[in-house]
């Protein structure tokens, strides 16, 4: 289910959106965050999805690496006080926001990687 | 307590429980063997202790005690002594369980006699069988040899034992015991599968080659590598096992769900055993490497209209992201598709568009597409797609045409019915709607004719010239390329075709040849047509090219029918005088039909002359044989000797030369009765007459021959019965000289009749006269043994006898004879078997009499007769001689084949034949 690009969603700000440059560790902590707030959703679904964010952050490292950036595998968000109470409240909002932004996420990062981002 | 790996003894024992601290123990043991005797204290806080330096034939008392390891407390008290004893020899260790191509040692110490064997002069066996060689061995100690195996094989099971024996030995003597050596082959192929959608992985095993091992369980574990595979898989310390369950084809079947697609999971099958634990070799798989993709959907086909080519659309799957190549398969749709195969490489691609031969026929198209750079599997075929038949083109041409011109031919308005065949698939691609029939004429111009689907078209042609096509219309357009065909008075006459034959190949096939003479007009092409003239058949025709001059027609022509073949000349400018033949097919097949004929005459009359030939060689050699064959030559016997057998006057001689002297004595073969009773009857004045006859009882070869022996031999002179054939046979009295008598019979008394027909024994040859009614052959029979079952034969001498059944068809005099002996006697109303004389085959019993009355024979009886006939009736007469045997015990009647005993005839019986002989007259 894809979300309307007319109308904005409130109260989600802590999920990862479009942002115009990506670095890597940028990238790896977006990912970091999507794998967060996955693991909070029901686990049949997204399972699949969750393995592969960690191919994903295995794969930036990796091309960190091998460019010789430091890179600090992040931890994701250090907070997320409001996520409970919105998933306990607005799950399916959540569900498909978190989806829906995270496939936006990852063509933009494929674009940037393709553009030789910085570390 | 056990031995160690390493040769030590270990003892251990449990904590005991419900105990809040740690404990230390302290370790009582004493060793007891040949060598040394001591006692041991040790205090130890772990629950073992090793015993180093353990000897062979070594005996061990254990106790263990308990106490606080920290702070105060009380030794527990001892636990039971536990005792151990060294087996002589000592193998460390007891049993190793190892992999194909690896290394493994065993330890020895050996004691023999209570005296440990130097290692140096340990030697080692394999199986009691193989002496395992040197080069393999190590001295470890004074006492301890080793063995090491190097890159093993798999052991081989011998019956239930599934490990190898291996021994430790002295030079001359193995003791009992041995270490057992387990080699698995461990070597598991594992193979992985990503479905489609990217979420699972199905990996699959067989325990085919893996030996099984009891007490063993099976186990793939695998460990989880981030990203990719190493390049050498190894067994990582942390790994997780996988739960694989059995399958019907005894894979072993483990799903990964959900995965990491681009981690490299490594994997091996572990055997667990309670001699310890194999590992396989491990296998890297990289999920994204194995992928099979769905098939490529919306698959269509589809006939390209104008193009005329098979057109494939697809599209890429979602998964996977790679690059991917596609093949296609089509083929004509049915049953059993017949496919042809496509490869597109452009991963790009979507369609493809394929030549076919046949634009008018449905296909089925499939598609399937795998990894580009080749990695992973095809995915399955997508679900078939069929092209639609419809029109592709217009028409590739018009249909062919003919005319029938109905009516009178001198009138100048006709009927004319136009007929085509209509188009098939391949011209009218794919299918014909209508057909329209442009007219031309000169006074009327040109005007079109739609007669729908329909093949034959009647108009009037009134005018000198009228020029038709026919078109042929699809959904797409109306064909281009159109027969056209003028009909005109004037071209009606011209006459090019000079000669015009037809000859029948067969019954499929005529040949047509003709010639043409030179024409101002610009030849099109011939029409020919042919029809059955007698019937109202309907005609067929064909349409051949003009530089054609000889056609074959297939057809299926009736040999009987006539045919007529018409040659038309179809010019520009109209129709030409056609040239009609009646062909001469039938007369050809006729002529044919006789040639056949009179070569299955030829054959038949061939083969009967060969059958004829074969038959007469046949009979000729088995006469031949029938005859001479067993024929003894009498010039071997001492018998014979000094006698020329070429003089007829020899055999008379021969059997009075004998009759006094020989009887039976020791020089004789054993006689054999073969007869009882003969008789010859005396013959009579005249047939009319039918006065009684003496009958002479006849007894061949009877040790009674005083009584009623008789040689006919003397009576009857050398006539060679070969030539009898169309000769009168008469029996004349000697008395009065007259020769009534027409036939010589022989007339036997047999009760069992039938038998006697059955076994056709009694196919004796008998010269005999005839008696009358009153005859006292009734006398004779009733007194004799014939009543009891009497077969009676007379031996005649040729070199074609023919012995004659007694129920044969008589011949003419033969049947007035019997007319005179209708009354006679009967014993028991059994039938009375009448034998008379022929000369015949034994086997030929069908064979007719032809010692008629007409004949003039002289019968004789010389003594080679004997030899013949009887040799004749030995192989049919064996049970007449035995019955012959039976008939009593006080008359012996004998007779011996070949021999002249024969000869033996008394002087009274000599006499009875002087008086009662039988003329037989040539």
């Amino acid at each position: 289910q894809s979300v309307s690009s007319l109308q904005r969603i409130a109260g989600l700000d802590f999920i990862p959106g479009l942002q115009p440059v990506l670095s890597l560790s940028k990238m790896d902590e977006t990912l970091a965050v999507y794998q967060q707030i996955l693991t909070r959703l029901p686990p049949r679904n997204v399972v699949q999805i969750l393995n592969d964010l960690e191919n994903l952050r295995d794969l930036l490292y990796l091309l960190a690496v091998s460019k010789g950036c430091p890179f600090p595998h992040s931890s994701g968000l250090k907070t997320l006080e409001s996520l409970d109470g919105v998933l306990e409240a607005s799950r399916y909002s959540m569900e498909v926001v978190t989806l829906s932004r995270l496939q936006a996420s990852l063509q933009d990062m494929l674009q940037q990687l393709d553009l030789g981002p910085r570390c | 307590m056990g031995i160690t790996d390493d040769g030590n003894l270990k003892i251990s024992w449990s904590s005991p429980t419900l105990t809040p601290f740690p404990l230390q123990y302290q370790v009582k043991y004493s060793e007891n063997s040949t060598a040394i005797m001591r006692e041991v204290d040790e205090i130890v806080s772990a629950t073992s202790l090793l015993v180093d330096s353990v000897l062979p034939g070594s005996s061990y008392e254990v106790q263990v005690r308990g106490k606080r390891l920290d702070g105060p407390g009380a030794w527990s008290d001892w636990s039971t002594p536990h005792f151990y004893t060294i087996q002589d020899v000592l193998y460390f260790p007891p049993k190793i369980l190892t992999s194909v191509g690896s290394n493994v040692s065993f330890h020895c110490i050996y004691k023999n006699e209570n005296k440990l064997v130097s290692s140096k002069k340990i030697v080692w066996w394999m199986n009691l069988a193989e002496k395992i060689p040197q080069s393999q061995y190590s001295v470890v100690s004074d006492r301890v040899s080793k063995v090491t195996f190097c890159n093993l094989n798999a052991t081989k099971p011998r019956g239930k034992f599934t490990y190898d024996a291996v021994y430790c030995c002295s030079e001359h003597e193995c003791h009992h015991r041995y270490a057992e050596l387990y080699v698995i082959d461990v070597n598991v192929n594992i193979s992985c599968e990503t479905d489609g959608y990217l979420t699972k992985m199905t990996c699959r095993w067989s325990t085919n080659s893996i030996q099984s091992l009891v007490g063993s369980t099976l186990q793939l574990r695998y460990h989880r590598r981030s990203l990719y595979c190493s390049d050498i898989p190894s067994i990582h310390p942390v790994s997780e096992p996988k739960d694989c369950h059995l399958q019907k084809d005894g894979f072993y079947e483990c799903v990964f769900q959900p995965i990491f697609l681009l981690s490299g999971y490594t994997m091996w099958i572990r055997i667990n055993h309670s001699l310890g634990s194999l590992d396989s070799p491990p296998t890297c798989v990289l999920p994204d490497s194995v992928v099979k993709p769905l098939p490529p959907p919306s698959v269509k086909a589809e006939m390209t209209v104008n193009i005329g080519l098979l057109k494939i659309s697809w599209e890429k799957p979602i998964f996977p992201e790679n690059n991917l190549q596609f093949q296609i398969r089509y083929g004509l749709s049915g049953k059993e598709v017949q496919w042809k195969m496509y490869e597109v490489y452009d991963a790009k691609a979507k369609s493809a568009s394929l030549p076919v031969p046949d634009l008018c026929a449905a296909y089925a198209v499939q598609v399937r597409c795998k990894r580009l750079d080749g990695l992973g599997y095809w995915s399955n075929w997508s679900n078939p797609a069929y092209t639609v038949v419809m029109d592709i083109k217009v028409p590739t041409r018009g249909p062919e045409f003919w005319r029938i011109i109905n009516g009178d031919m001198t009138k100048k308005e006709k009927n004319v019915t136009l007929l085509w065949k209509p188009l098939m698939k391949n011209d009218s691609l794919c299918s014909v709607r209508r057909y329209v029939i442009n007219h031309q004429t000169s006074r009327n111009g040109t005007w079109a004719q739609d007669v729908g689907n329909h093949t034959r078209f009647t108009f009037l042609w009134t005018e000198p010239a009228h020029t038709v096509t026919i078109l042929a219309v699809n959904s797409v357009g109306v064909s281009v390329a159109n027969f056209n065909l003028t009909l005109s008075w004037h071209m009606s006459k011209v006459h090019i075709v000079q000669s015009f034959s037809a000859y029948p190949l067969n019954s499929s096939c005529v040949i047509l040849s003709w010639m043409l003479s030179p024409s101002e007009y610009k030849l099109m092409y011939f029409i020919v047509e042919w029809r059955t003239p007698n019937e109202d058949n309907e005609i067929k025709w064909l349409r051949i090219p003009s530089s054609v001059k000889k056609y074959y027609i297939h057809d299926h022509f009736i040999p009987i029918e006539k045919y007529q073949f018409s040659l038309y000349p179809i010019f520009v400018e109209g129709v030409g005088k056609p040239k009609i033949i009646n062909t001469f097919i039938q007369e050809d097949i006729e002529k044919h039909q006789n040639d056949a004929g009179l070569y299955i005459v030829v054959l038949i009359i061939i083969s009967s002359l060969v059958l004829l030939l074969g038959t007469l060689l046949i009979s000729h050699q088995r006469m031949k044989k029938l005859f001479w064959e067993d024929v003894p030559n009498p010039k071997n016997c001492s018998w014979a000797q000094g006698l020329n057998f070429q003089k007829p006057e020899t055999f008379e001689h021969l059997f009075f030369k004998h009759t006094d002297s020989v009887t039976f004595g020791p020089l004789l073969l054993e006689p054999e009765t073969i007869s009882e009773d003969i008789s010859v009857d005396a013959s009579w004045k005249n047939k009319d007459e039918m006065a009684p006859a003496t009958v002479v009882s006849l007894l061949l070869a009877t040790s009674d021959l005083g009584k009623r022996s008789f040689c006919a031999s003397d009576q009857c002179n050398g006539a060679n019965f070969s030539d009898a054939e169309g000769t009168e046979v008469t029996c004349e009295d000697e008395s009065r000289r007259q020769p009534s008598v027409k036939y010589a019979m022989l007339v036997s008394n047999s009760k069992s009749s039938e038998t006697d027909e059955e076994q056709g024994l009694i196919n004796s040859s008998v010269s005999k006269c005839f008696s009358s009614k009153n005859s006292p052959l009734k006398d004779s029979f009733s007194d004799t043994s014939w009543e009891i079952e009497t077969q009676a034969f007379l031996i005649l001498s040729d070199q074609h006898p023919k012995i004659i059944s007694p129920h044969l068809t008589f011949s003419e005099g033969l049947d007035e004879l019997l007319k005179m002996e209708g009354n006679f006697p009967e014993e028991n109303h059994d039938e009375k078997s009448v034998y008379y004389l022929g000369v015949t085959s034994v086997k030929k019993r069908e064979s007719d009499v032809f010692l008629t009355d007409a004949s003039r024979v002289l019968y004789p009886f010389p003594a080679h007769c004997l030899f013949t006939d009887i040799r004749i009736l030995r192989d049919s007469c064996s049970h007449l001689v035995e019955n012959n045997f039976n008939l009593g015990t006080s008359v012996k009647k004998t007779f011996v084949s070949y021999m002249p005993q024969f000869q033996t005839c008394s002087t009274q019986t000599h006499k009875i034949m002087e008086n009662k002989m039988c003329d037989l007259t040539v």
